[in-house]
């Protein structure tokens, strides 16, 4: 409890810090001065810049919030899908949710299609991911029943063949939307504008509501299918609304932002590690705990190198996975093993 | 028994197909011998009108994207492609002092102490560029993303959009386009008369070169390389490749094999397309370790344009980039195709 209030804390400060930097230089307080201004507070300097308000507004706070809202998709997504196939090595990428996200973001630039605009892309990437989920869970569907490892091994069998598509588009795609693919698999919040901000926050807002709900739910499943089931847990209902859940969270966050790697994966251990695995606090921990790691991220993205943007999937695997690395050795070491 | 029948007929026909398309020049005393790489540098920068134009403002305009867009000032100019084409044209139409920041890939001298704005050709950063306060940009799709260029607009920024399709035949219009967004229309009218008359006199210059048989006209291929992994694309119609090799008076391989924009091709493919020379740009020809990593990669030494090291580079940015400076890019490749006017060769020292 403390450490999500913590959590929650750092995710407000970061975000200000976060809110106040960038590579037009506008000092702190005219970022305070220009909120106040903006909400009717006639107080505090206004950006000196001419066109330090406007950026602000424009440019910088819609991706912060972008950053928050696409990192608590994926913290929330990790915790409830690790839950749910009780597996550690679980991640949104094994539903085939990022990988037909990716098929839709590839295909729109190599066709080009533009029928709703700048959206065109991120409704299409949606749609992809939703859908390959959907089949991945399909096909994984027996007998009114599903199996995890039949799960898994499905959604590696989607996952080849996305690959394939994505080959197959990079091959029939010209240098430009090569480019975009590689640029747009790398992942970014550049160019995150309100309007996008505004379609991803209440699919956030719900998904991550109802991971919440789930949680009580998790705690009972992770003593076993037969003992849930005996609790008086719909365990196949479960499992199907976890996955829906996940697949509308990650493909929100996916859409606009491309793949964001590690994430998902490596939030809901450290939660786990630093608080247990009840879920009641695990999950809002894994929300709070994705959301600060991807703002402090895209802060490093948009402000490491003058004038250039540099690919935030690049930087959450880069730091991730070294530091991942770092706790594995020690959970080793001081537990004899991993749990 | 019938399908190996059938498969060797095959194959012996490719191997005819393949003799049909053997070399031609190197042996040929009368055609026009190419032997060794040569590079293509361009220092002839256009230079900017005279008087300088004062822009008549605000203009309103629907762009590219059939978007409205007003322009009220012009003091500080952002101009941003992926070829450095806008930032010439506004540099020659003697705007140039008003540009406050330039893509990686605007070549012209006087430019190039201005801030870069776009480190890998496409990934713009909206604060940074926000940060520079320009009055108007100018800009086409072939940089973004377009959310970027989007925001810039949220932000009260003037975006104009171009159209980023580069070719012989709208030269003259891209250069009225960027004039009228500029409200310096005349200047317009008048860069884009002296450009054409050039382009046309470049031309007759280079059609002077050209050999009159068609049959000893070179076969060229423009290829686009990156890396020695064998991966090589063609640039075919409607790429900008197809109006430069015509002008050059070359054949144009990929017309021949019907290739449209940039496609892959494989190894064998290149060896029956048999080309005399490839156009290359110059990064792309670095990537595979210069001519002698070229002829390392499948296919490539098989060729005539391999057998006889006949390669022409040109920087990237510039080969394909037309606007103002394209009557000086095809002297230049004229010269490193045929040799210079009085007869000493191109640069041919790579």
């Amino acid at each position: 409890m403390l450490f999500v209030g913590g959590l929650a804390a750092a995710v407000v400060v970061v975000g200000i810090i976060a809110a106040g930097m960038g590579q037009l230089r506008v000092p702190p307080s005219e970022v305070l001065g220009s909120v106040l201004h903006r909400i009717g507070l006639d107080v505090g300097p206004e950006p000196s810049h001419p066109r330090g308000d406007a950026a602000l507004w424009n440019v910088r706070f819609p991706r912060v919030v972008m950053a928050v809202l696409v990192g608590a998709a994926l913290g929330g997504a990790g915790a409830v899908l690790q839950a749910v196939f009780g597996n550690p090595l679980a991640e949104p990428s094994v539903i085939g949710v990022s990988g037909g996200a990716a098929v839709g973001a590839c295909a729109v630039i190599v066709f080009q299609w533009t029928f709703l605009g700048t959206f065109t892309t991120p409704a299409v990437a949606f749609v992809g991911g939703l859908a390959t989920t959907l089949l991945v869970y399909g096909m994984s569907r027996s007998g009114g029943r599903t199996e995890v490892v039949t799960l898994v091994l499905m959604g590696i069998a989607v996952n080849a063949v996305t690959g394939a598509l994505i080959a197959l588009l990079v091959f029939v795609g010209d240098t430009q939307a090569r480019e975009q693919i590689v640029f747009w698999q790398l992942g970014s919040l550049n160019g995150t504008r309100w309007e996008a901000v505004r379609v991803v926050a209440p699919l956030v807002a719900v998904g991550v509501a109802a991971c919440m709900s789930l949680a009580r739910r998790l705690d009972l499943l992770a003593l076993g299918e037969r003992s849930a089931r005996h609790l008086g847990v719909d365990v196949e209902r479960l499992r199907m609304v976890a996955i829906v859940v996940v697949a509308v969270l990650v493909a929100a966050g996916v859409a606009f932002a491309g793949v964001i790697g590690f994430v998902g994966l490596v939030v809901p251990h450290l939660a786990r590690m630093a608080i247990g695995p009840a879920h009641r606090w695990l999950v809002p921990a894994s929300v709070l705990g994705g959301a600060l790691v991807l703002v402090a991220a895209d802060l490093v993205a948009r402000t490491a190198v003058d004038y250039a943007d540099l690919p935030i999937g690049m930087l959450t695997a880069l730091v991730g996975g070294p530091f991942f690395f770092w706790l594995l050795r020690r959970a080793r070491a001081t537990s004899g093993g991993w749990a | 028994m019938r399908t190996p029948i059938a498969a060797i007929a095959l194959v012996v026909v490719g191997l005819l197909a393949a003799c049909g398309h053997g070399p031609t020049t190197g042996t040929a005393a009368e055609g026009p011998a190419c032997e060794g790489p040569a590079t293509a540098a361009t220092q002839d920068w256009p230079a900017p009108l005279v008087p300088t134009p004062e822009p008549l403002l605000p203009v309103s305009l629907t762009d590219f994207s059939g978007t409205e867009v007003t322009v009220s000032k012009a003091e500080r100019i952002l101009a941003l492609d992926v070829y450095g084409t806008l930032a010439t044209t506004v540099h020659a139409l003697g705007l140039g002092d008003r540009l406050v920041g330039r893509d990686v890939s605007t070549g012209v001298p006087e430019l190039a102490s201005l801030p870069v704005v776009t480190h890998n050709g496409h990934e713009l950063n909206a604060e940074a560029i926000l940060a520079l306060d320009p009055d108007v940009v100018l800009t086409d799709y072939s940089i973004g993303p377009l959310e970027v260029q989007l925001q810039l607009r949220d932000s009260g920024v003037p975006v104009v959009i171009l159209d980023g399709n580069r070719g012989r035949d709208v030269v003259g219009d891209q250069i009225r386009e960027v004039a009228e967004a500029l409200g310096v229309e005349a200047a317009g009218e008048e860069l884009a008369d002296r450009v054409a008359a050039d382009i046309e006199e470049a031309e007759s210059e280079v059609a002077r070169l050209v050999p009159r048989d068609p049959s000893d006209r070179l076969r060229m291929v423009f290829l686009y390389m990156r890396g020695q992994a064998g991966v090589f694309y063609w640039f075919g119609e409607g790429s900008g490749a197809d109006d430069l090799i015509e002008a050059l008076g070359g054949v144009d391989v990929a017309d021949e094999v019907d290739v449209a924009g940039a496609r892959p091709i494989n190894a064998e493919g290149l060896v029956l397309a048999a080309p005399d020379m490839f156009l290359m740009m110059s990064d792309g020809l670095e990537s595979v370790g210069g001519i002698d990593g070229l002829l390392e990669v499948p296919g490539v030494a098989e060729t005539p344009a391999g057998a006889d090291r006949c390669v022409v580079d040109m920087d990237d940015s510039q080969i394909l980039g037309y606007g103002p400076q394209y009557p000086a890019t095809l002297r230049a490749l004229a010269h490193a195709v045929y040799g210079e006017p009085d007869g000493s060769g191109g640069d041919r020292s790579r």
